[in-house]
Order: structure tokens, then C-alpha cells, then sequence
């Protein structure tokens, strides 16, 4: 087959409509979300494969941001958001009773557009998750502190300044002390809301390569405006339009020979 | 002329020049008081002057020149004075003030330019600052001990140098026993006497604790015994020397020198003397009490008072002001009772702050206090303990007083800190509760100091809700001080605001009060800004550590 | 999709630079096609001149190939394509690496003929204008399905070449039986060959490039798979 073959995506595509149980780590089933009388997302139902990375992509407004934000239940935030539908991790409803919101979040993970560090030192970002859960061994702390930085490919670059404030690091450094901070936590799922917008085009690329390294152990989800950077990380691709998921394929297909006519343009850059 | 318009600068010159005359009206301001105020403090030429009175009798006088005047002819003849062979419209007067305050009627006389026949200011005069009776002014002519002269030929400033010095040290002591040891046993023996009234109220009194009592009360009482022999013996070997003057009168004055607190000769000074003479005076108006009804001595306990009272408020303000601005922007719905609350809150910024004082005695200190006193203090009655003005309801009425600031400028600082540093947090499975008290309100914290920064500078110069919740003319000790438990917040402070009016207006010589005036105002710009400074450089401080995400 | 639609791009440059450098292939195609008529005119007609046209024009059919070469790799470079677009290119830069090896061919043609108007072997470059033809048909019915991105077409051009294929063989066994019937011919027959070779080489290029444009429209790859599975994907839904 003549393609794009990005190097990183050595995984076997896989069939997308029938993964089996172990394979699957979230299930979307039938998902509509109202905005007080306006419906952001129209019956979106897939299934997003462990350890692999998933990017959804599509214009602005087309709620790919808010498909993401409902797998941790971000949108409880908004209080005139009604959501119908189910999101099943590992076969349970995140949106059930009786879930605790907090330690949903802290298996479900997100990092956000733009970087938010807490206004602490390099240290404490990391292990603000682990004192939260009443961690207080600074043995633990300190090798949570090291094994994180190192997993998001910043504790070479930070490894000396840990209890400089986070402010003083770059941008994009800054991105991966909170992708730290969240993986220091262990969550399963890693929810990415267009981790690189307000990065410059070489710090872009570290985040990228960090994220196909997560994928070994997380099962990552990307929301991104840049569909070369979905081409380029992502395994599958989800392509959104006016609150619907139109297209959902293996990545390389989709970026060489998309099904759908509102992809085809999209990804082209043509107006359909 | 209309290209000068398009261009813009007539806008640039109008929006500098308002800037300039604030900052003039500021500068000016602040330069007037710090003049007026401290050229009080700068030692003046003693003079000693021939003044003819209107019969044409020629009489001496000494003193120093405080104020002038020049005021037309026609007010001295309507006052009945008439100048022979003076022929000019206005004429110009003085305020002396002459002192020796028991030979005189008046301490401050006027005199008219005219009539001085010869005006002089000899080397050796003498400016006598004493304890009671005000100064004293004249030539030096002996020193006694026990009626004796010890002044052998030309070492008089030397022995009276000495002397004083002896004295001083003998008063100071003699001050220090009769307010630390005396004053705590005093203050022992008056908790004894709540002790046993209070063992009467709850009929808990059996021979035992009374004898107890009455053994401890003893021991009391002879510990007082001693300590006064001390300070009687103190007080008599204080009470040996003395200093002979020759006053404007040219008769010789004996004067105690137990009541002597300086002896100065402004006319041989140079000006280096002068100058370390002069921060010696301020040093002194910054750190001693009062004497003479205010007008004289310096002005400490209102310093510590007002300092020690916006301290209190902050302490109260702040976390009430905080905690009510973060449940009005993090938890309260966004519907119209918010919305009705938040206006009431910035409409009580709005109230005049009498009212509050209005309100601080009628709530805190006859209803509040007086509950405290009724169930906390009951032996103490009639008299009350904090059911009366004290600095503790002071404060707390400031505070009230300075409530919305504190909530205002805590909300906004609560809206501006960025959602992403929310969702971040929440993300990492934070509650909001766990969000709010680790992340957000440490964002917030300069603005929370800004808010405290306006409450500070609003209740330093709050003056008249005070007169009615705790401040006196003159407090006979500060709030904190040696006794158990240390504070006292029910005691009643002096303030400097209310010390500037009472100086200006209530002191029995307001000509002769003004420079205090001044000097006490500068001294309260002073604090209040040596606050705000304080507080914005911590707030500076927490700026730095908390920048927000603005890249 | 059956149309090329380059010209729907938000990006008005972008669509320029894809019109300018396919309408460059498309003027590649003529003069290759061109080149190939004259070759086989110029063996049909003896005509030496014309031979010499062929030999000469070879330089511009290159310089055309590496022109639309680099314009291709700056349209990479500057704007990704993806999907179609993406195609398109590859699909262009694969033709015209065929098309030059079809100019190659012919120039190869011109020169045999050259060498062989000075003996007495033309009898045997007469029986080269069958296939000649059926090969330039097929070129130029490609060149066509190319301009329109014609599927159907493409297909029809892919199926021929079998026949190409089978007038060769039929060609080659002539030859053959000459060469049996006289050895001293061999030599000259053997140059009649190197163009029956050219020919069919040129026929298998152009089934190329109809599989590039199977590729296009498709977005699936149509080499070394079975007629059937060919068959299934032209005739096949997918796509729109």
C-alpha cells in the first residue's frame, strides 16, 4: 500500500467496530450533551482501544473538546450541561450515582491546552496529586517525583532545580511538568486537550514524541486543531463535524483515503 | 492650531497636568505638615526683651518666639490699645512663649512689634523643661544639695550636667518600680479581690480559701510595703538637689530638680548641637507619654495604640472578608440573591463610618460586652469589663468598617486567577475544597493583601466611630504589657487621629498646641504609609511567587 | 470524486501550483506522445529527418520531468497534502517517471530505425506499425483518462495492454521464424526486435499509469494483484 506510514505507528490497525473487551478501555455509547437547549454532541457512540493513542479531530466548535471533557466529567463544571448516554471505563458507567468524580479523575487524567502549572515549585507540581491522597512518605514522594519527570522526558532538563518555582521553566517544559504531574498519579487514561496550541513547532515535537512513549503504558487521547500532529501520533482518528463523530478509522487510512466526503475536505483543506 | 488638535498633544498635556497638580496637592500636603510639624522639634533662640506696656512701663521678658502676625491697626484700638507715633495701617505682633507658668498669668503672651525697646539673644540663657508647670525660662545660677551650693568657680554646666543626669537616673527608676512591680502587685491585689468575690458569688467561700486569700493578700501588702519604702527613698534622694534660676523677673528661683527633665541652652548651641538636639526631641515625641493634658511630652501610647488596633483589625478582617468572598464567588449560585448581597456589601462600604461607631456601642459594647461581662466576668461588676469601649471593640468595628474592601478586592483577585489552574487541579482529582484552600486562595493572596492594604489605610484614619467604641484622651496603660495574660483588649488606647483633635481643640492653649497638631499629623501619615509600605511589600512578595499564567 | 476537484481549496495558491504542475504532466504526456508518433512515422516513412527530431527533442521531455519533480517536492514540503491531494502528487510523480521512460523508448525506436534505413531491412520494420499504433492508442487514451482522472478509462487502457502483449508475442514469433529461415539475418532482426521490445515496454508503462490513476480515485494500490480484485475495486462502492 502506498501511504504516509508515519514511523511511530508500527501498531497493527485493528477493527475498530469489534474490539474485544480486553482491548477496549473506554466505551462511548449513544452520547448526546445539551448546552441548555442546544445539543453540542449528536449520538456519539465508539470505542477507544488500550494503549493506544486516539485523536479526535475536526474545526472549531465541532465539540471534540467536549467529547473529551465528558470521559472525566470535566463538563459537571458547567451547570446548564445535561448529558444522555453512557461512557463505559472498563465496562462501568462513568456517569452512575454512585462514581466518586474525584477518583474518576484521578484514573482519567487531562492535561489542557494551555500549560497550568500550580504556582509551586517544580516538586511540588508533581506530587500535589499523591498529597492529595494524604501521601506523606517523602521516599515515595521522591521516587513518584523522578519516575514521573523521567516518564514525561523532563527530569534530565529539571533533575538539579526541583525546588525552583515551575514559572521558570519554558513553555513547552512547562507542558511536560503537567503531563508529569498527571502521570504521577497513575491514571489509565491520559485525555490530551490540544497539549501543544501554545507551544513553538520544536517543544511541539518533544510533546509528540513523549506521546507515543505514553501509549506503552497509558491509553491516550489527544484533542488537536494541528491534523498533521493527529497524522503524525495518533494510531486512530476520530473526525468530528457540527457535534457529530462522522468518520472514525485507523489513522493512516484516514489520512490517505478517507470514506467520508466531509473528511476527504476537511483534512484537504478544501470547503465542502 | 487645528493640526496641533489632530495630533493628540493638547490630550497628553491635559491628562500630565492633572497628574501633576495631584501630585502637587499630594507633595504640598505631605511637605506642609513635615515642616510645620518638625520645626517644632528644631531648639529656637531664647530672647530676652525690654517691652514697654501701653502706660509706657518697660518690663523684661524671656521666652522663645513661636508664631507671627501682622493684623491692621484698627483690631489693637478696638482692643483699646492705642501706639503713639506709629503711623502705619498694620502693625505686626508676636506669640511669645514665656513660661514660668507659676509667676505669670498666661504662659503665651502677644506682643506688639512696636513697643519692644530692645530685642537680644544673650549666651547662658536657659531652657528648663520640666515635668509639671510647663518650661522655664532664664539664667543659671547655682546648684544645691540639700540647700548647699556645690558649685565651685566655673564648672556650673558641668555639675549641673552631672546632677541631672543623677536625678534622671534616680526618676527613672523610681518610674520603673512604681509601673512594672508596684503596678503588677496592684494589679495582683485586684484579681485577689475578683478571686474571693467571685468564691462569695458561687458560695464556694469556706474559711480556708478565705484565710488562703487573706495569707496571700498579706504578703501582697508587704511587698508593696517595701517596694514603696524603695521608692520613697527614691524619690528623696531625687529630691536632694536643685537648681537656682534668675528668672525674667531677675529674682532667684529655686527649682526641685526631681521635676527637671532637661536643661538646655539653645543660644550657645552650634548648628550640629542644634541638630542632635532636634532628633533628640523627635526621638522623645515618638517614644514617651504624654504630659500636660497632651500638650506636651511625646506621643508613644497613641502610636502604639493606633498601630496596635489596625494590627487587630487586619487580624480580624482578613479571614472573615476572605472566607465570605470566597463562598460569594465559588459556592453561591449566580442568581439575584447573590447578586443583591454583593451590592448590599459594597453599599456598606458607603455607610459614614459614625454610624458604624454608633453601631460598634450599641451592639458590641452594650450588648456583646455586656453579655460577656454577665456570664464571663460577673464578680467584676458594676464595673464593667468589656462591656465598655476598649480597644477590642474598636477593632472589631473597623473591621466591620472595612469588610466590603476586603471582600471586593478578595473577588475579583478570586476571578482573575485563571480556570485552567482550577481544571488543573481537579483533573488530579482534587476537590473544589482541596482546590480552593491549596491553590486558589494562595493565588489570590495578593489581592487579598491589596484589599487589606485599602482596609489598613481607611481604619489608620478612622477617627470618630472610635471616640464612641475605645479611644480616650489619655490611657493610663497600654493594651499589652507584663501582667497575665499580657493582652488586654479590653482596655481603652489613645489614637494619633484622636490625639490631633484633642491636642487642637480640646487642650486649654490651642494657639501654643498647633505645631503638636502638625507634628502628630505628620506622625500619622507617617504610620499609615509605613503600614501600607509593609503590606505591599508583602504583597509584592506574594506577586512574585504567584505570578498567573500571562506569558 | 471521479472529477479532479483541485480546484476547492481554501488556499488559492495551493490550488494554482496543483493546475500548474498537472497541466505541466499533461503538456509532458503530448510531447512524449508526440515523440513517440514521429519515431514510429519515421520507420514507417524512412524518414531520417524525422528520426532526428525524435533524438533531439529527448532533452525537454527531462528538463519537464525534473521541473515537475521539484514542484512536487515543494508541494510536499510546504503544504502536506493528505488524501487526494496527497495522491495526486504521488500519483504525478510515478507518471512522469514512466513518461520519461516512454520518451527513452522512443528515442530507442528512432535510432534502430536510423541505423537500419541504410540496408535492406526495412520489410522488417514494416511488420513494427501494428503494434506501433496499438501502443500509441493506449498512450494516448491514458494520457486522456489522466487529463480527466478518468477511471473507466484508465481501466480500458489497463485491460489492452494484454492485447499488446499478445500482438508482440505474435510478433516475436515472426521474427523468430525469420531469423530460423535466415541466420545472416539475425543481427538486423534482432535490432526489429529491440523496438517490438520498446514498444511492449512502453504498453506495460502505460498500464502503469493507468494503475496510478486507479490509485487516485481509488486510494487503492491496483499493482501485482489479480485481475478479479482489480475488477472489484474500479467496479467497488468505495469512494464517492
Amino acid at each position: 500500500m502506498i501511504s504516509v506510514n508515519p514511523t511511530n505507528s508500527s501498531a497493527e490497525p485493528l477493527d475498530l467496530e469489534n474490539l474485544t473487551q480486553e482491548q477496549t478501555t473506554l466505551e462511548i455509547k449513544n452520547l448526546d450533551l445539551f448546552y441548555g437547549e442546544a445539543q453540542a454532541l449528536h449520538d456519539i457512540s465508539m470505542k477507544i482501544p488500550k494503549n493506544r493513542v486516539t485523536a479526535f479531530i475536526g474545526p472549531s466548535g465541532c465539540g471534540k473538546s467536549t467529547l473529551l471533557r465528558c470521559i472525566n466529567r470535566m463538563n459537571d463544571l458547567v451547570e446548564i450541561c445535561r448529558i444522555d448516554g453512557e461512557i463505559l471505563l472498563h465496562d462501568k458507567n462513568i456517569y452512575e450515582r454512585d462514581v466518586d468524580v474525584a477518583a474518576l479523575r484521578r484514573r482519567i487524567g487531562m492535561v489542557f491546552q494551555r500549560p497550568n502549572p500550580f504556582p509551586k515549585s517544580i516538586y511540588e507540581n508533581v506530587v500535589y496529586g499523591l498529597r492529595l491522597q494524604g501521601v506523606k512518605d517523602r521516599r515515595v514522594l521522591d521516587e513518584a517525583v523522578e519516575r514521573s519527570l523521567k516518564g514525561a522526558a523532563l527530569w534530565d532538563e529539571v533533575k538539579d532545580r526541583l525546588n525552583e518555582n515551575a514559572f521558570s521553566l519554558s513553555g513547552g517544559q512547562q507542558q511536560r511538568l503537567v503531563i508529569a504531574r498527571s502521570i504521577a498519579i497513575e491514571p489509565e487514561v491520559l485525555l490530551l486537550d490540544e497539549p501543544t496550541s501554545a507551544l513553538d513547532p520544536i517543544s511541539t515535537l518533544t510533546i509528540e514524541e513523549l506521546i507515543t512513549e505514553l501509549k506503552e503504558k497509558y491509553t491516550v487521547v489527544i484533542v488537536t486543531h494541528n491534523m498533521q500532529q493527529a497524522a503524525r501520533v495518533s494510531d486512530q482518528t476520530a473526525f468530528m463535524y457540527m457535534g457529530k463523530l462522522i468518520e472514525y478509522a485507523d489513522t493512516n487510512a484516514l489520512f490517505t483515503t478517507p470514506a467520508q466526503k466531509q473528511t476527504e475536505d476537511y483534512i484537504t483543506g478544501r470547503y465542502g | 492650531m487645528k493640526n496641533w488638535f489632530a495630533s493628540g498633544k493638547p490630550w497628553i498635556w491635559m491628562t500630565a497636568g492633572s497628574v501633576s497638580i495631584s501630585l502637587i496637592a499630594v507633595l504640598g500636603l505631605v511637605m506642609m505638615i513635615a515642616w510645620k510639624g518638625l520645626s517644632f522639634f528644631w531648639p529656637a533662640q531664647l530672647h530676652e526683651m525690654q517691652v514697654a506696656n501701653t502706660d509706657g512701663e518697660v518690663s523684661t521678658l524671656i521666652g522663645e518666639i513661636y508664631d507671627s502676625e501682622n493684623i491692621p491697626l484698627s483690631r489693637l484700638s478696638e482692643a483699646g490699645i492705642t501706639l503713639e507715633g506709629y503711623h502705619e495701617d498694620r502693625v505686626t505682633r508676636l506669640l511669645m512663649k514665656i513660661g514660668n507658668r507659676e509667676y505669670v498669668p498666661l504662659d503665651f503672651t502677644w506682643i506688639i512689634k512696636p513697643l519692644i525697646k530692645s530685642d537680644k539673644t544673650p549666651d547662658g540663657l536657659a531652657k528648663v523643661e520640666r515635668s509639671k508647670d510647663g518650661n522655664f525660662y532664664g539664667y543659671v545660677e547655682d546648684v544645691l544639695e540639700n540647700g548647699q551650693s556645690v558649685v565651685n568657680d566655673g564648672n556650673l554646666r558641668a555639675v549641673l550636667a552631672k546632677r541631672i543626669a543623677r536625678v534622671q537616673a534616680l526618676n527613672e527608676q523610681a518610674h520603673e518600680l512604681q509601673t512594672d512591680e508596684i503596678g503588677s502587685i496592684n494589679y495582683e491585689l485586684n484579681e485577689l479581690r475578683l478571686t474571693q468575690r467571685r468564691l462569695e458569688m458561687n458560695n464556694e467561700l469556706t474559711d480556708a480559701a478565705l484565710a488562703e486569700l487573706e495569707h496571700k493578700r498579706e504578703q501582697l501588702h508587704q511587698r508593696y510595703q517595701e517596694l514603696e519604702d524603695k521608692l520613697f527613698e527614691l524619690r528623696d534622694r531625687a529630691k536632694r538637689d536643685a537648681v537656682v534660676i534668675r528668672d525674667f523677673r531677675n529674682k532667684e528661683v529655686t527649682l526641685p530638680m526631681y521635676e527637671v527633665i532637661a536643661i538646655t541652652f539653645p543660644n550657645d548651641m552650634n548648628v550640629l548641637e542644634k541638630a542632635g538636639h532636634f532628633l533628640a526631641q523627635i526621638w522623645g515625641f515618638v517614644s514617651e507619654p504624654p504630659r500636660e493634658a497632651n500638650t506636651e511630652g511625646g506621643v508613644f501610647p497613641a502610636i502604639f495604640g493606633t498601630v496596635f488596633m489596625v494590627l487587630l483589625m487586619s487580624i480580624i478582617v482578613t479571614p472573615f472578608g476572605v472566607v465570605a468572598a470566597i463562598y460569594l464567588h465559588e459556592y453561591a449560585g449566580k442568581n439575584a440573591i447573590t447578586k443583591m448581597i454583593r451590592i448590599a456589601v459594597i453599599n456598606l462600604a458607603g455607610v459614614p463610618s459614625i454610624v458604624y461607631g454608633v453601631f460598634g456601642l450599641g451592639f458590641f459594647v452594650y450588648m456583646v460586652g455586656g453579655s460577656i461581662d454577665q456570664v464571663f466576668y460577673p464578680e467584676a461588676l458594676p464595673s464593667p469589663t468589656f462591656g465598655t469601649p476598649g480597644v477590642l471593640w474598636s477593632a472589631i468595628t473597623l473591621a466591620i468598617l472595612t469588610l466590603p474592601v476586603v471582600i471586593v478586592s478578595t473577588e475579583e483577585g478570586l476571578s482573575r486567577i485563571p480556570s485552567s489552574v482550577r481544571e488543573g487541579s481537579l483533573a488530579l482529582g482534587a476537590t473544589k475544597a482541596e482546590t480552593i484552600w491549596r491553590i486558589i486562595v494562595p493565588m489570590a493572596s495578593p489581592a487579598i493583601m491589596t484589599g487589606l492594604i485599602l482596609a489598613v489605610a481607611r481604619a489608620a484614619g478612622e477617627v470618630a466611630p472610635l471616640m464612641l467604641v475605645g479611644v480616650v484622651k489619655s490611657a493610663p496603660t497600654l493594651p499589652v504589657d507584663g501582667n497575665f495574660p499580657y493582652l488586654h483588649l479590653d482596655r481603652k488606647f489613645m489614637h494619633l487621629g484622636f490625639h490631633i483633635y484633642d491636642v487642637g481643640f480640646q487642650s486649654p492653649n490651642v494657639e501654643a498646641a498647633r505645631p503638636l497638631v502638625y507634628a502628630t499629623s505628620f506622625l500619622l501619615v507617617t504610620v499609615i504609609v509605613g503600614l501600607n509600605l509593609t503590606a505591599i511589600g508583602v504583597r509584592n512578595h506574594l506577586r512574585e511567587k504567584f505570578r498567573t499564567l500571562d506569558q | 470524486m471521479d472529477k479532479i476537484n483541485v480546484g476547492k481549496h481554501i488556499s488559492g495558491k495551493f490550488n494554482e501550483e496543483l493546475e500548474a504542475v498537472r497541466n505541466r504532466v499533461l503538456s509532458m504526456g503530448g510531447l512524449v506522445e508526440q515523440q513517440l508518433q514521429d519515431a514510429l512515422s519515421a520507420v514507417e516513412a524512412f524518414d531520417e529527418p524525422l528520426a532526428d527530431k525524435v533524438l533531439s527533442s529527448d532533452h525537454k521531455v527531462n528538463a519537464l520531468e525534473v521541473s515537475i519533480d521539484e514542484a512536487c517536492v515543494q508541494i510536499i514540503a510546504k503544504r502536506q497534502p493528505a488524501a487526494s491531494d496527497l495522491r495526486l502528487v504521488i500519483a504525478i510523480l510515478k507518471t512522469i517517471a514512466d513518461l520519461e521512460r516512454i520518451g527513452d523508448e522512443a528515442e530507442r525506436i528512432a535510432k534502430v530505425a536510423k541505423e537500419s534505413f541504410n540496408n535492406d531491412q526495412q520489410q522488417f520494420l514494416v511488420s513494427l506499425e501494428n503494434l506501433g499504433q496499438q501502443v500509441l492508442g493506449m498512450l494516448h487514451r491514458v494520457l486522456d483518462a489522466f487529463a480527466r482522472m478518468d477511471l473507466e478509462a484508465a481501466y480500458e487502457v489497463h485491460q489492452q495492454d494484454e492485447q499488446a502483449d499478445r500482438q508482440y508475442e505474435a510478433l516475436t514469433r515472426q521474427l523468430m521464424t525469420y531469423m530460423m529461415e535466415d541466420p545472416r539475418a539475425i543481427p538486423k532482426i534482432m535490432n526489429v526486435l529491440w523496438s517490438a521490445r520498446s514498444l511492449e515496454r512502453i504498453g506495460d508503462r502505460c498500464q502503469n499509469i493507468a494503475e496510478y490513476i486507479i490509485f487516485f480515485v481509488k486510494g487503492k494500490d491496483v499493482r501485482h494483484v489479480s485481475a478479479e480484485s482489480i475488477e472489484r475495486t474500479v467496479k467497488g462502492k468505495q469512494g464517492s
